[in-house]
């Protein structure tokens, strides 16, 4: 006689036949789910099936049976009476409800170790470098994010996505918005800036000098942010903001005009207007030709105001003294946007906004005052002389605008190699790529690519061909695919490999598109700025009521791949930056993946896309659970993470061409965006010329984005810049080490140490 | 990010690491401390391709 019965929990319990009959009622009825009710002959046979069970547990001899055990014998009865379909019901309900236990306990723990371990011992703190998880907004972010992310992985996702998931077949990104919104934006300041915008109180009107205007730009990249899961891009930098630079100058010119004068109310509206009417039929007031003109006005206001006078040597003093004030106020305006970017905070206090902006190819006076000085302000760096890490800056490489002597921007091009040896950005794109260059449309700005500074690039649109621009547009979301798993389970089978890699993406896009269906019902007033202020493209037209179904269909959907390195050496011994037949294989495989994306886009009409995923969070956490399923695989799960993207493994010896010329073609077949890197020693800052070729030979090559990485270290004791090795070639200390005030006196040092 | 250092028995700086600042995507990060397990390592591993 059974008289109790132990719980998971270890609690006892009286024994009590029903739950037995319940369990095996549930698996019959789960053979016919549309009819819920059971019939009189399957009553019976629960009964039976009860008996059973019940002789079974006795026959064991247990007198305490557990909860476990009396389900795994519930399986056997099941079983033997040949019920096979029913069993197999039974064993996968038991499985979702360990795994529902599972999840609750997993997350239990990740909250207590939230709270009660520090950020260096805990990798999941560290998931994105650039939040603090250690200050109380960035926890608190965690908390909601990890519950988010336990909700949408138990409710939300099909179980097989759910389980390819956690296995590790596939990195689904961003899963804590799965249900809230989508990744990143291009944003265009033009019309918005135009129509003026609200941030939630009150409305902001159109700028009207330079320093707003920078201002302002910080606010709607802030403000996209916290409506969005990725980063924020301004694409067209220097455009949107030249007529602040413009109308900036009208304001200084009258001002000078008018102290020239001695006379504050000297009529100068004119002047003004007519600056503006300049600008708008030239696009420029500060070329040659539109100086001579606006010198022809100014000699007539000073002319109205003393007509006895020669005014030629103030006009030219007027002239020169305006431009220089302009000037003055763009450093500043840029100074202050990249101070603001790198101070400013967004979503709670936990991150600043995280923010890129492209220029290089305007050409305007205003254009290239607008580039020179955040150039010079990024040179210059932040309060203390740190690099600043925001804005991702992205210089746009073109031919015959800025790379040969004599171009009209070459000048910039240098600058920005000198700034970047220095300070790491900018980073560099490529426009003449011809997978770049087909969507380029001559005098239209708008269709030079831009980047996301961690990569992502959006351009080409099959929803709707006639928006085929940069703003307003972004990534929806993407997941990556575990390329070093698929082929070691196809065991040097190339044809295995490839037939499971098909099979994984067709999956992933299913994923995706369960995802699109959820954002595609949200309505423009979940996203009260992306959308409620008509930044996403045609967002404007729609009411606060209307879904974003048909808007974001202009977004991409992405998928991700990691780790073709260790992927080649799986499958024939060999990486791609040692062995040619590994290379081709390796355009063979993405080649093939970017094939099945763009079938895809055909098929749906959405735009799918390959991306070579920035893979911070996920660099070491394949590998991990790979390592664990298969032991150390020399090559390929030797190491802590998993080769980024298509890259040359990181430790492999390379010299910089080589490594530039082997990536280059997959920078073509991943059109959701890569990059390279070529890493550099020694003190760039002395030779800009091995900078410069090495960028320009990345274009060359056919890369599609790239930068070079170099040490860049600050001790902030006594603020030095530069390389770094265990000691501070200025004040002399090692890593932690303290340095007396009198030495830094000595060494001039002004020192920040008496706070 | 340091911003404050005090001074004790006329010495600055002790337990103040360098800030190392380091490329992840193409992102900057400004200290190796918040840079996650499988970054870290990948970050020490990196070779150089060209020396000037």
């Amino acid at each position: 006689m059974i008289r109790f019965i132990v719980k998971r929990d270890g609690r006892k319990v009286s024994f009590n036949e029903d739950k037995i009959s319940n369990a095996i009622r549930k698996a019959l009825i789960s053979s016919h789910p549309d009819d819920k009710s059971t019939s009189a002959s399957e009553e019976q046979l629960i009964e039976k099936l009860t008996r059973q069970v019940v002789s079974e547990i006795e026959k064991e001899n247990l007198q305490e049976p557990s909860v476990e055990n009396t389900q795994d014998i519930i399986e056997k009865v099941l079983i033997q009476n040949e019920m096979a379909q029913e069993a197999k019901n039974f064993i996968l309900y038991r499985q979702n409800r360990t795994n529902a236990r599972i999840y609750n306990t997993e997350l239990t723990k990740i909250y207590r170790d939230l709270t009660s371990k520090s950020t260096a011992d805990m990798d999941l703190k560290r998931e994105n470098a650039n939040i603090d998880a250690n200050a109380p907004m960035g926890l608190m972010l965690r908390f909601g994010s990890e519950g988010s992310k336990d909700y949408v992985r138990r409710y939300v996702l099909r179980p097989e996505h759910s389980i390819a998931h956690s296995r590790g077949d596939i990195h689904i990104h961003d899963l804590d918005f799965y249900m809230l919104t989508i990744n990143c934006c291009q944003i265009g300041l033009k019309d918005l800036f135009k129509r003026g915008f609200s941030t939630g109180h009150g409305f902001l009107r159109e700028p009207q000098s330079i320093q707003s205007a920078a201002a302002l730009c910080c606010i709607a990249i802030q403000s996209n942010q916290n409506d969005m899961h990725g980063g924020q891009s301004i694409p067209l930098f220097e455009y949107d903001l030249a007529p602040y630079v413009a109308i900036s100058y009208s304001k200084h010119l009258c001002k000078v005009v008018c102290i020239c004068l001695r006379n504050d109310d000297a009529k100068v509206d004119d002047l003004k207007a007519y600056c503006k009417e300049i600008y708008a039929k030239f696009n420029t007031c500060l070329s040659d030709e539109t100086q001579a003109l606006i010198r022809n006005k100014v000699i007539e206001v000073f002319k109205r105001e003393d007509p006895n006078k020669d005014h030629q040597a103030d006009v030219d003093y007027v002239l020169s003294e305006a431009i220089k004030l302009t000037e003055r106020e763009t450093y500043q305006a840029m100074e202050a946007l990249i101070h603001n970017l790198n101070s400013m905070q967004s979503r709670a206090g936990a991150q600043v906004p995280f923010s890129s902006i492209n220029y290089g190819t305007g050409t305007m006076p205003e254009h290239r005052m607008i580039m020179k000085n955040v150039l010079l302000a990024t040179d210059a760096g932040l309060g203390g002389g740190e690099t600043p890490i925001f804005p991702v800056q992205i210089f746009k490489v073109k031919d015959g605008v800025n790379t040969k002597k004599g171009d009209p921007n070459f000048d910039l091009f240098e600058l920005a190699c000198k700034v970047s040896a220095k300070r790491l950005f900018p980073n560099f794109s490529f426009l003449d790529a011809p997978y770049n260059a087909m969507y380029y449309k001559e005098g239209h700005p708008e269709t030079e690519v831009a980047l996301m500074g961690c990569r992502t690039r959006v351009v080409s649109n099959y929803f709707d061909k006639t928006k085929e621009v940069i703003p307003g547009r972004g990534n929806l979301s993407f997941t990556t695919i575990n390329l070093p798993r698929l082929a070691i389970e196809a065991h040097g089978s190339i044809s295995k490999f490839y037939e499971s890699l098909d099979e994984l993406i067709y999956m992933v896009f299913d994923q995706l598109m369960d995802r699109f269906k959820i954002i595609a019902k949200k309505q423009v007033l979940n996203y009260p700025f992306l959308m409620g202020q008509g930044v996403w493209i045609d967002s404007e037209r729609l009411n606060p009521e209307d879904t974003i179904e048909d808007v974001i269909k202009n977004g991409t959907m992405s998928v991700g791949f990691i780790g073709l390195a260790e992927c080649l050496v799986a499958l024939i011994g060999k990486h791609h930056g040692e062995s040619k037949e590994a290379f081709d294989l390796g355009y063979q495989i993405l080649k093939y993946m970017r094939d099945i994306c763009d079938k895809h886009t055909v098929d749906t009409g959405l735009n799918f896309s390959l991306f070579s995923t920035p893979a911070e969070g996920l660099s070491g956490r394949f590998v991990k659970i790979d390592k664990k399923l298969y032991g150390i695989i020399p090559g390929v799960t030797d190491r802590e993470y998993y080769t980024n993207s298509f890259h040359v493994p990181v430790y492999y010896e390379i010299s910089a061409a080589e490594k530039i010329r082997i990536e280059g073609p997959f920078h073509e077949l991943c059109n959701a965006g890569s990059i390279s890197y070529i890493e550099m020693d020694g003190d760039l800052t002395k030779n800009i010329e091995a900078f410069e070729k090495v960028i320009l030979y990345m274009k060359e090559c056919g890369v599609g984005y790239g930068s070079i990485n170099h040490p860049v270290d600050r001790c902030p004791v006594c603020n030095y810049v530069g390389i770094i090795g265990d000691v501070c070639p200025r004040c002399g200390r090692r890593d932690g080490e303290g340095v007396s005030i009198e030495r830094l006196r000595k060494l001039g040092v002004g020192c920040i140490c008496t706070g | 990010m340091q911003t404050r250092l005090h001074a004790r028995n006329g010495i600055v700086g002790t337990g103040v690491k360098f800030e190392r600042i380091r490329r992840v995507t193409g992102y900057l990060v400004g200290t190796l401390d918040r840079f996650n397990d499988g970054k870290r390592a990948e970050e020490r591993d990196r070779v150089k391709h060209l020396t000037v």
